[in-house]
């Protein structure tokens, strides 16, 4: 009985940027099926939690992942300040609703870049990277970093806005908000990147619920799950967020969920730099916990993040416990490869926007011929040299210069 | 459905459990802890007839002699409800749900890695998160399992056979744990008011 | 042949292929080590670009702790490599294992699997820090090649034996018991001096 060809990817390969393994089994050049291994960021994280006090363990919530980082850190503050029973400043809300979407922009636009040279489309790599940059500098200006910026502390946040910061975040904003309708433009305009990203790594609605699919995956289907919106919390109970969802329910739709949620960003944080209240910027917390558990959600770039919290009255947690969005976006990814081309594997992984150290994953491929062994560059080259003979060719794709 | 109705139905679909749900806030029920058969049809019902049709997460947790299982679902409305099931260390055989919440597979392999469950009816795959070549029989999420003990270079677990080394080595921990508490509170105070 | 030895050195020496390995980190450092390769910061214009493949590269820039799980990958990359190798441990997790030493999962810095040329502390490592050490690394290198060009000249005065040695051509860089110089490359504008150490791996 023939298995088809299964060809290991990873878990090193130059585009992820992780380790992470996949098994994929082809029949011809379709995916048949695919199995994924997790495991190779498996840190142990959640039991060095257990035997450190609670500010101890911010700093290692927040290197959970490098990216959401202020997502996780805020989930897990806002845990250990509502079983503390302590009420936040206004202002300390505000700063963080103004840090979460700077992070949210900062992440879509790496995505962008990313999927960019996943297709062949190393223009917009650089471009997004490049006006990736200008968030990086915002950041490291609020926070001190430009990754793991560490604004957050139990009871507030560490730092404060001046005028000056806020000004020129409302300068960046203004730059940025260009660049990202042009994107937009392209995405909706520029038939090549069209033709290169629909209709590949499709999740219908029904088997996004099934497979407990979230964020943008879920919102390219048409389902509402974003956090800021299902559970307004922190500085989204003042300030309406506007859904965005989109009915594709393939790899183009999340690309356009993903370009319309940056400009939500910006129209957010320009509301949250006008509106932001005077006032202190956090309370002094306990040391010891009172004894109880919680769980918490926000909205990471990627999704829909869960935090789970008991305390048992001392000053180390008994429990902590971390789903970040991207472990449950993986259950969903062998569907979205099942049946599709093995050229096109490369963007659809990339299309989930996987977090791998939220969750750590790896690729395999095997061969009922015996084993074959190609890298990730090697199967990227193959989508791009197979839609190029198709006449899809994203790099010939000439991109406007702009003044920013 | 909101939390006050998702109580009131599941006190009337079981009575036994009603006076124990919980509502710490508007959007969170938690069950008590459920023996297995119990927690299973507590699961179908949220299911099926609460329409909590979304499975988010499983938190393995350690009991002292037990083993808890939280499994969070959630609706449409936002709310999340936490139907937590209870087994023995000794004998922690529970049931896979993964056939009604197909979400909750790859938690649940967690949990037998970590916490050693026993799941019947678990899909065939790759066990996750632990490395391949890790000792059978070693759960570290278990209170009891200290990293301290464990050789990584031997993938084997070393706990010391004196009771006296296990009090020292605790004591210790509780100075340095002490020691780092106090210097973490001093640079935070620091960091708090510098701009 | 020494022609073309000497070109093989010069190629390398000015423009390095780096492979990339995220060995368990959290992503901060790798992220950072891509945006290097972005216009504001480009490694290409030094001539160094990124390779998918072990065997083309000369330079493995590795990030995170070591978990249980990557130790063996980590190995079987760095045993693909051909030599001359150099290995840079971008960020305090690669170092030392960082705030996640201690856990179960965790190994430690990259050293407790392959030996460290030089080591770039921070969290997360920026740009400016990473390119400042792959320079640095090459100078040291050209000056090791210079020394041990001047001591085989002295050698071969000395015994009338023709000698190839260039470090830089050479088939094997020092074994794991032999001496070799590392340094910790601290980040511009920080308040730390640079210090080279010598260090018995």
């Amino acid at each position: 009985m023939s298995e088809g060809l299964t060809i290991p990817i990873g878990p090193q390969h130059p585009s992820l940027k992780e380790p992470v393994s996949f098994l994929i089994t082809l029949d011809g050049e379709v995916v048949k099926k695919a199995v994924i291994e997790l495991g190779y960021n498996h840190r142990g994280l959640e039991k060095a939690c257990e035997s450190r006090t609670y500010i101890q363990d911010l700093y290692i919530i927040e290197r959970v992942c490098g990216i959401c980082s202020h997502a996780h850190s805020y989930a897990y503050c806002r845990c250990v300040e509502e079983l503390a029973g302590l009420q936040t400043p206004r202002r300390a809300e505000y700063i963080r609703g103004i840090v979460g979407e700077l992070e949210r922009l900062h992440s879509h636009l790496l995505w962008l870049g990313v999927a960019g040279h996943e297709i062949g489309f190393d223009t917009l790599f650089m471009y997004t990277w490049r006006d990736r940059e200008r968030v990086l500098d915002l950041l490291a200006e609020i926070g001190g970093n430009r990754v793991n910026y560490g604004i957050n502390t139990i009871g507030g946040v560490r730092r404060d806005l001046d005028e000056n910061i806020c000004q020129h975040i409302l300068d960046v904003m203004d730059g940025l908000e260009e660049q990202i309708k042009y994107y937009a433009e392209l995405a909706n305009t520029e038939a090549t990147l069209i033709a290169r990203l629909a209709g590949i790594g499709i999740l219908t609605r029904d088997d996004v619920i099934k497979y407990g699919a979230v964020g943008p995956v879920a919102r390219a289907a048409g389902i509402m799950d974003d956090v800021r919106i299902v559970e307004p919390y922190g500085v989204f109970t003042e300030i309406k967020v506007n859904g965005v969802t989109d009915d594709h329910a393939d790899v183009y739709g999340r690309t356009v969920v993903r370009i319309k949620e940056m400009l939500e960003s910006i129209r957010l944080i320009r509301l949250m730099v006008k509106e932001m209240p005077d006032g202190p910027i956090s309370v002094r917390a306990p040391r010891r916990i009172p004894t109880g558990e919680i769980i918490i959600r926000v909205e990471a770039p990627r999704g829909e993040d869960v935090h789970y919290l008991r305390s048992n009255g001392t000053d180390k947690p008994d429990r902590v416990r971390v789903r970040a969005p991207s472990e449950a976006n993986w259950h969903g990814m062998k569907h979205m490869l099942e049946g599709f081309h093995f050229a096109d594997v490369p963007i659809i992984i990339a299309a989930i926007d996987p977090c791998y150290s939220c969750t750590d994953r790896a690729i395999m491929l095997r061969s009922d011929k015996g084993d074959t062994v190609t890298d990730w560059e090697s199967l990227r080259r193959t989508g791009i040299e197979r839609y190029k003979k198709m006449g899809i060719d994203p790099s010939k794709i000439r991109m406007r210069t702009s003044g920013v | 459905m909101k939390a006050e109705e998702t109580i009131l139905r599941l006190k009337e679909a079981f009575p036994d459990i009603g006076d124990d749900l919980k509502s710490p806030s508007p959007l969170r029920v938690f069950t008590p802890f459920l023996e297995p058969k119990r927690f299973e049809e507590v699961l179908i019902y949220a299911k099926d007839k609460l329409d909590y049709y979304r499975g988010l997460h499983i938190v393995g947790t350690d009991e002292g002699e037990n083993l808890g299982f939280t499994y969070l679902v959630s609706n449409a409305d936002g709310v999340i409800l936490a139907i937590r099931e209870i087994v023995p260390k000794s004998n922690p055989h529970i049931r896979s749900m993964s056939d009604i919440y197909p979400a909750m597979l790859m938690h649940e392999r967690e949990l037998v890695d970590l916490f050693g469950a026993e799941i019947e009816g678990l899909p065939e795959g790759p066990s996750y998160p632990l490395p391949d070549g890790w000792p059978k029989g070693q759960y570290p999420m278990r209170k009891e399992w200290n990293p301290k003990y464990f050789n990584k270079m031997t993938m084997t677990y070393e706990p010391p056979e004196e009771k006296a080394t296990d009090t020292a080595t605790a004591a210790n921990d509780n100075k340095d744990n002490a020691a780092k508490t106090a210097a973490d509170e001093k640079s935070t105070a620091g960091g708090g008011a510098s701009k | 042949m020494k022609l073309l030895q000497k070109a093989i050195a010069w190629g390398r020496k000015k423009s390095p292929w780096i492979i990339h390995f995220n060995a368990g980190a959290c992503n901060g450092c790798d992220i950072e080590v891509v945006d290097s390769l972005t216009p504001r910061f480009d490694l290409e214009r030094l001539g160094i670009i990124q390779e998918g493949s072990p065997r083309h590269a000369d330079i493995l820039v590795c990030t995170g702790a070591v978990t249980l799980q990557t130790r063996d990958r980590l190995k079987q990359i760095y045993d693909q490599m051909s030599s001359p190798k150099f290995v840079i441990a971008v960020g305090t997790c690669a170092c030392t294992g960082g705030i996640f030493d201690g856990c179960y999962c965790v190994m430690g810095g990259i050293d407790t699997v392959i030996p460290v040329d030089a080591y770039i502390p921070g969290c997360a490592v920026r740009p400016e820090a990473i390119i400042h050490t792959v320079e640095t690394l090459l100078d040291s290198l050209e000056k090791k090649e210079k020394k041990a060009k001047k001591e085989s000249k002295k050698q071969k005065r000395k015994n009338k034996i023709e000698d190839n040695t260039s470090t830089l051509s050479d088939t094997a860089l020092p074994e794991k018991d032999v001496s070799y110089e590392t340094h910790a490359v601290a980040a511009p504008g920080s308040d730390g001096n640079v210090k080279g150490s010598e260090q018995k791996a």
